[in-house]
This record gives C-alpha cells, sequence and structure tokens, in this order.
C-alpha cells in the first residue's frame, strides 16, 4: 500500500506543481469573471437613470406617492417618476434632457386605460413595467394592505407533481441552469483527467520505464496510484471551480436575490454524484486502456476524442431534452452509460423521474466502469511490454 | 541456496519459440554470464525470472522461493530497454524510482545524492532527464540499478553506450559489489566483457541452453586442436601429427591434426631433442567459442 502513496503523490505533484495546470486551474475562473464583469459593466453603462415624467389628465393621481423601493441589489433600483402640471413642461423637460420619457394619463383612464407615451428614444421595458406599478399601486391605494399587495404580485404559482416531493418554482428557472453549468464543469474536469491519465500511461510506454516499474511493485499498485493521482489532479480543479463557483454564487445572489430559492436540493447532488462517480471512473479506465494500446501520445488522443465527445451530445439535442423530458430520446440518453451524466441531473431538473430509470440508468453506469477498468487492467497488461506494437481490440478480448 | 534456479522454462509467442527448455543456476556471491546472439532468447528469460511473463512450462525459483512483491525490493534491474521519466529532474526522477524500491525518503535521497557524486552526475541533478547525454543517462539507470543496495543484480548490457573510462568504472563497481556478496547476472552479447567479468556462464542460441559451466571448463572442452610452443630455437618444417605451423612473433601455432593429443606432439618435440621455452594448449578466446557453437548448427542469423 506504501507505493501506492508513492505513485500517487508523485503522479498528483508533477502535474499539480506545474505552471501549465495553474494557468489552467485560473484561467476558467478568470475568463468568467471578466466575461461577468463586461457584460454587467454594460448593462449599467447603457442603462438610462434619467427620471420619467407624467402629466395627469384625468384627476386620479393628484397625491400620487412614489413605489416603495424594491428591496436590496444591484438592479433594485426603480426608476425615478416625476410630475407636471402640463405637457409643454414636461416637453420642455424632455427637450433639456432631464427626463428620458413622459407619460400622458388620459382623461379616460379609468374607463379605458389609455395612456401615451413621448419620447425621443425606445425606453426600457423596466420602466413601463415600474410605471404601470405605480399607476396600480396608486388606484389601489385605499384598498386593504394585504389584498394591494396580492393584486400587484400576482399569484406564486409552485409546480408539484402527482407522487413526490418535487416541485418547481415559476419564477426559478435557474435551478435548470445549475444542471447546465454542473454537467459543463463536469466535462471540463473528465478531459482534464482523461487527459492526464492518458498521457501518464502512454508515458510509461514512450519512455520504456515499464519494466522497472513493475520489477518495483504491483502493477496493480501501480495502476491505481496512476489512476487515482490524476483523477486527484482533475477533482482539484472540479473543487477550486466549484468553489470559485460558489463565491460567484453569493455575490450573484446579492445582485439578484430572486436566485436564491433554485429549488436546487440534496437529492440533485446526491444524483449528480451518482452519476458523475462511475462516468468518471469509466472515462479515466477508457482513457488508460487506449493509453496502453496505442504506441505514442499523438495517437491515443486521437482516439481518446471518441470517448469525451458522446458526453457532450445531450447539449446538442438540449432543445429536444427540455420540450419533450420523458421522450423516448431522454430516456434513450439516459441509460446509454456515455449520455447518461449530462442527461440525468437536467431531466431531474425537468420532470419527475420515475425510481426505476434512475435505479437502471446509475446501475448501467456502474457496470459500465466496471467493465472498462476491467478491459484497461487487461489492455495495461497485455500492452505495457509492447514498444511500436499497436494492441488491437480482439486481442485484449481473447480469452488466454 | 542458490540465488537463482531455472528449471526447464519454455515461453511460445504466437509461432516463435522464444525459450525452450532452458535450466540453469546462478550461485550466490558470483557474476554469471548470460550469453547469446540477438534475439537468442536472453531477456525472454530474464523476464520470465522476474516474473513480468509467466513461463508456459518449467519454474523458476528466486532467493530460495517464488518471486513476491517483497523481494522485489532486494533485487536491482537493469533492462534492455532503458528508461526513464524523461520530463523531469534527474533528482527527482531517480529520488522516485529509488522509492518505489522501498526506500524511506531521507534514505531515498541520501543514497541518490551518493551514488549521483560517485557516477559524476550530481552536478546534473537539476537537469530534466531528457537534457543529459546518453551515456549519462545510462549511469543513471545502473543508479536506479544499485541505489537500494540490492542482493540480487540483473543487468543487461551494461556496457552499451559508455565510454571506455566509464566501462572501467561499472566493471569495478560490478567486481566490488560482487566482492560484498552480491549475486550478479550479467547479460550480455559482447563476449570479451564477459570473459573479464564472469565466472560461470549459459550461453543461449535460438531458445535453447548450448553450453552451461564455469567459464574456464568451457575454454577448455572447446580446446585441444592448437597449441602454442615458444622454443629456444627455431622449430623442423614437419611435425608428425601436425597439419599446419604458424608463426606468431616468438611464437608457434601448430595445428593439430584430428585424433592427436597435445601430449602425443609434447613428447615428440621432447624425444626429437627441441629445447622448449613454454608449451601450451591455446584456449579458444570465448568469441571464437561463441561463433563456433552458434554457427556450428547452422543457426546464426
Amino acid at each position: 500500500m506504501n507505493k501506492f502513496w508513492v505513485v500517487f503523490k508523485h503522479e498528483y505533484l508533477r502535474h499539480v506543481k506545474r505552471k501549465r495546470f495553474i494557468f489552467g486551474l485560473l484561467s476558467i475562473p478568470l475568463f468568467m469573471a471578466v466575461i461577468m464583469g463586461v457584460s454587467i459593466l454594460a448593462a449599467v453603462l447603457s442603462e438610462d437613470t434619467r427620471p420619467v415624467g407624467y402629466v395627469d389628465q384625468s384627476g386620479l393621481f393628484k397625491d400620487a406617492q412614489p413605489l416603495p423601493s424594491k428591496g436590496s441589489g444591484f438592479f433594485a433600483e426603480r426608476v425615478k417618476i416625476l410630475t407636471f402640471n402640463d405637457e409643454t413642461e414636461a416637453g420642455k423637460a424632455l427637450e433639456d434632457g432631464k427626463i428620458q420619457a413622459y407619460y400622458i394619463i388620459q382623461a379616460d383612464y379609468l374607463a379605458t386605460g389609455n395612456v401615451r407615451m413621448i419620447a425621443k428614444e425606445a425606453v426600457d421595458s423596466e420602466v413601463h413595467r415600474d410605471f404601470s406599478e405605480f399607476l396600480l399601486a396608486n388606484l389601489l391605494k385605499s384598498e386593504n394592505p394585504t389584498i394591494r399587495t396580492r393584486i400587484l404580485e400576482g399569484p406564486e404559482l409552485t409546480l408539484r407533481t402527482f407522487d413526490s416531493d418535487q416541485k418547481f418554482n415559476s419564477r426559478n428557472p435557474f435551478g435548470f441552469l445549475i444542471a447546465i453549468f454542473s454537467g459543463v464543469i463536469f466535462l471540463l474536469a473528465v478531459n482534464t483527467s482523461g487527459g492526464y491519465l492518458l498521457q501518464a500511461v502512454v508515458e510509461e510506454k514512450e519512455n520504456r520505464t515499464m519494466e522497472i516499474v513493475v520489477t518495483s511493485l504491483s502493477t496493480d499498485q501501480f495502476m491505481a496510484g496512476k489512476i487515482f493521482g490524476n483523477l486527484s489532479v482533475g477533482l482539484t480543479q472540479l473543487l477550486f471551480w466549484l468553489v470559485m463557483a460558489g463565491v460567484a454564487a453569493l455575490v450573484a445572489f446579492r445582485a439578484f436575490p430572486d436566485l436564491s430559492e433554485t429549488g436546487i436540493g440534496f437529492s440533485f447532488f446526491g444524483l449528480m454524484t451518482l452519476t458523475f462517480l462511475p462516468a468518471f471512473i469509466m472515462i479515466a479506465a477508457l482513457m488508460t486502456m487506449v493509453g496502453a494500446t496505442a504506441t505514442e501520445a499523438r495517437e491515443a488522443q486521437q482516439i481518446a476524442g471518441l470517448f469525451s465527445l458522446p458526453i457532450a451530445i445531450p447539449f446538442w439535442f438540449i432543445a429536444a431534452i427540455m420540450e419533450n423530458p420523458n421522450g423516448p430520446l431522454a430516456i434513450g440518453f439516459s441509460f446509454f452509460p456515455f449520455t447518461a451524466p449530462m442527461t440525468l441531473p437536467l431531466r431531474s431538473m425537468l420532470t419527475n423521474l420515475p425510481v426505476w430509470q434512475i435505479g437502471l440508468s446509475v446501475g448501467l453506469l456502474f457496470a459500465a466502469a466496471a467493465a472498462s477498468i476491467w478491459l484497461a487492467s487487461r489492455a495495461f497488461r497485455l500492452g505495457m511490454l509492447r514498444y511500436g506494437k499497436k494492441l488491437t481490440l480482439a486481442e485484449i478480448l481473447r480469452p488466454r | 541456496m542458490t540465488s537463482i534456479q531455472v528449471n526447464q522454462i519454455s515461453k511460445r509467442f504466437g509461432s516463435q519459440q522464444a525459450v525452450d527448455q532452458v535450466s540453469f543456476e546462478v550461485e550466490p556471491g558470483e557474476i554469471f554470464g548470460l550469453l547469446g546472439p540477438n534475439g537468442a532468447g536472453k531477456t525472454t528469460t530474464i523476464r520470465i525470472i522476474l516474473d513480468i511473463f509467466k513461463p508456459d512450462s518449467g519454474e523458476v525459483v528466486v532467493l530460495g522461493g517464488k518471486m513476491s512483491e517483497e523481494k522485489k525490493n532486494r533485487i536491482g534491474y537493469l533492462p534492455e530497454e532503458r528508461g526513464l521519466y524523461q520530463d523531469i529532474t534527474l533528482e527527482t526522477c531517480l529520488n522516485y524510482l529509488a522509492r518505489l524500491k522501498g526506500l524511506k525518503p531521507a534514505e531515498a535521497a541520501a543514497r541518490v545524492e551518493q551514488m549521483m557524486k560517485r557516477f559524476d552526475l550530481y552536478d546534473h541533478r537539476k537537469k530534466k532527464v531528457k537534457e543529459l547525454s546518453k551515456g549519462m543517462q545510462q549511469k543513471a539507470q545502473l543508479i536506479i540499478t544499485l541505489v537500494h543496495d540490492p542482493q540480487l543484480i540483473i543487468i543487461d548490457e551494461p556496457f552499451s553506450a559508455l565510454d571506455p573510462v566509464n566501462t572501467q568504472m561499472v566493471k569495478d563497481l560490478l567486481r566490488e559489489e560482487r566482492d560484498k556478496g552480491k549475486t550478479i547476472v550479467m547479460c550480455s552479447h559482447q563476449m570479451h566483457q564477459v570473459e573479464e567479468l564472469c565466472d560461470r556462464l549459459v550461453l543461449i542460441n535460438r531458445g535453447k541452453v548450448m553450453l552451461y559451466g564455469k567459464l574456464n571448463d568451457i575454454r577448455r572442452q572447446y580446446s585441444g586442436q592448437e597449441v602454442i610452443v615458444h622454443p629456444l630455437n627455431d622449430l623442423p618444417a614437419q611435425i608428425p601429427g601436425v597439419n599446419r605451423i604458424e608463426r606468431e612473433n616468438s611464437a608457434y601455432i601448430l595445428h593439430l591434426a584430428d585424433q592427436i593429443t597435445p601430449q602425443t606432439i609434447l613428447k615428440n618435440l621432447v624425444d626429437q631433442g627441441i629445447a622448449l621455452e613454454r608449451f601450451e594448449i591455446a584456449l579458444p578466446t570465448l568469441d571464437e567459442i561463441f561463433i563456433q557453437v552458434v554457427t556450428a548448427r547452422g543457426e546464426f542469423s
């Protein structure tokens, strides 16, 4: 067991201490932060914060009260609403650029709801919403405050399935986005680890170190050390990115309080672990197998692409899965080991997954992982001492 | 207790019989030569001894029993396929491989440092392995073979890529190890090196054992039809029982006819009253024996 740790530590530190790894680790969150920063900055800069005016011809809004603030957050600020005595005054303010637009509440507003707006440029829809709310709030000001709030906010719709405690909040589509986001991070981590693992095995062949290694420790210890060492590199990356994402989420929750209830619970993360873990092992083992059968790194990398590609396939069909999360395509993807890790958590955000489907899908994944490890160790034992000679699948499968 | 006991091992790869009923024993504290032309089955035999391959039949006893994980720490192996991790520094590489041989971190570091100094590699320890010359890499490989002070050392072609100075150093080192009681198996096709170092040897050709035993016994076995004579004066032009006489400086090489023993010739010369300074049976060099054995069967390719 002792030598397992020697191999593990060597493999892990070799990658983690490299500049390339540290750059890779930092570049993704940095890239995300820059993109987010730029888009927030663009939104803030392009936003017109000038007030809007109104001319009340209906006489209904004489002592109108401004709307209460929406609470904390970057975009919680409401547009300021000013009153003008007549159109000339409002028109002058618009000319002078003091306001971005003004509304004229028609005399027959109560009967028809007619309001006209005059502006130089198109006005953000947020402004219209705020103004409508302002009108509603003031019309209802003498109403019972509870009823008033209910009318203003509308119902809060929660969808519940018949036979489970899963629920979907109509106001929070973010759970779905988190499922996609986790999937992308998983994909990146699998690619990193898989790539390192592949390289680590091919390297033994290219450097011809196999004989020294196998006369120093058992191949099982050696392979275990290599696989876990390189998986840990991927996990380190995954963990770091998740922590970064967590920090980003905290910031985002401050900025968008609506996000805080995403409807993601323990069961989602449980499902994610159950699908990601065997998939991770399966890919790692397959990469090892490819590494052991190929003769050089370049060739191995080309074949390895074939394994990581199918994982991303569900993303291409995301529209179809969203539209019909219980359709044959979505169910088919759930049972195919390569596509299951992306499909299952996604579907759990869209529909209520029957227990048998989860069981079958996870069971198939674990079986595929076990089969891949078996293939990999066989390929490794057969292929390790073949220099410059390819190992065919038939040879791996041939009984000895 | 013998260090290695090989009993009737055979190994076939596809249609090729790589090793065919090979048997030999290696005694503790000797330098044993495992010889043969390229492709004779030497490396396969070594791999079977080290449990890298399983034999189709026969068995191997190493250090008193079957090969085990624990025994790997007591064996040093220099494979023919020289390999080192190219992309890391020499020091890291040596330390890692020393630790895989069961040395504790501090122990490994101390031994590696000591060996690097002995092999003149200490100043290069921070260089990547791929930046080192072939000879330096070969020396690094020898460090890995010896760093854990193994009881049994198996080396495949130890002198390839070494210059004469380093070749001499390695020879001294091997003798030193033997004098410390280590068992050394040296695999080679460079006969003069084997001649110089080995006590006993086995010669394999086409997977079969051709010769096996003490170096001197084997040479004696292949001698007999040539005699070297240093007379005080000249030799007569004709000597009965001698086919041909060659002159080499002050010596004469007599090629004897079939069925004639050196004793007959000596008696003959003495009877003729020829004064002799020296009379010796010409022992063939290992090179000559090697070529004779391998070509005699028309199997040298």
